[in-house]
């Protein structure tokens, strides 16, 4: 049977991973498994009936020092029986392993590392944050009408990042019990 | 102050990850499937937990990167012991065995 690629559109925002693994989750029981994500929102997934996966994300940032090499990363995970799919912005990993009825595979297994894994989303998010915040301090000064639209839409990044924060903060609070 | 002290008390992950190397020096997978047999099944070191743990332990300096024997696969990394983790495992011990002493003390006192 010839493989078939299809596309599927979603917004994922990184503080709603598991809701993302599920969605890739229940794609992979229907057939359609995940490859990989461009251009922000675009899904790139592949039919194949025969096989069912349960997929997990990793957040990692920053693989340059030596100490930290991402070849070395992927080979514990795939030593680990995970199989590595695809990379987000070098930032966002996607593994995968053949589903198993009654398992659910995870790849944090104690509450430290969990609320590890979520700080350092917060930490990206809090960098987004402050880094718009000088943006936005160096553009407001410009005169004109156009000022307005962008004080709107920097409230609206503040919004959104502030929220993705706050959930993560819920999050945290949940993992530490 | 050592820098290790305040590592204490570990995590089951990080106790079994130093016990593991406290023996021989092994690579990540190595250290997953000691932690299973040791604990007989019950530590199930889930690879995220396993390679942050390993990062921050290396940053601790209480394990180092280990030259693999020649022509190994250089994706699979080595891990060692260093000093400084041998005593951390060692005031780990000491710190279990005096909970575990006051608590078997507790329970011989409570059964009048």
């Amino acid at each position: 049977m010839a493989e078939t690629m299809e596309k599927r559109y979603r917004l994922s925002l990184s503080w709603e991973h598991d809701k993302e693994e599920n969605y890739l989750n229940r794609l992979s029981a229907e057939g359609l498994h995940f490859e990989k994500i461009s251009g922000f929102v675009r899904y790139t997934l592949k039919r194949d009936p025969s096989v069912r996966y349960t997929y997990r994300l990793d957040y990692q940032g920053g693989f340059n020092k030596k100490t930290n090499n991402k070849q070395e990363y992927i080979g514990l995970f795939e030593d680990a029986g995970w199989e590595y799919v695809s990379s987000y912005g070098n930032m966002w990993h996607y593994f995968r392993r053949e589903w198993r009825e009654g398992e659910e595979p995870q790849l944090y297994t104690d509450r430290e590392s969990m609320v590890g894994f979520y700080k350092r989303i917060q930490s990206v998010i809090l960098i987004l944050f402050l880094s718009n915040l000088i943006i936005m301090s160096v553009n407001i000064l410009r005169p004109g009408p156009i000022r307005i639209v962008l004080l709107f839409l920097y409230a609206f990044l503040f919004a959104v990042l502030g929220v993705g924060y706050a959930k993560l903060n819920k999050k945290i609070k949940q993992a530490e019990g | 102050m050592e820098r290790w002290k305040e590592m204490l008390p570990l995590t089951e992950a990080f106790y079994y990850i130093l016990v593991a190397l406290y023996v021989e020096p092994s690579h990540g997978y190595g250290i997953m499937q000691e932690a299973e047999r040791m604990s007989r099944g019950r530590v199930k070191i889930g690879a995220g937990t396993l390679y942050t743990a390993l990062n921050t332990l290396l940053n601790k300096g209480v394990i180092e990167n280990y030259p693999g024997p020649e022509g190994t696969d250089s994706r699979r990394k080595m891990y060692a012991i260093t000093e400084d983790g041998r005593a951390v495992v060692k005031a780990e011990i000491e710190r279990l065995e005096e909970l575990l002493e006051s608590g078997r003390t507790a329970l011989i006192k409570g059964r009048n």
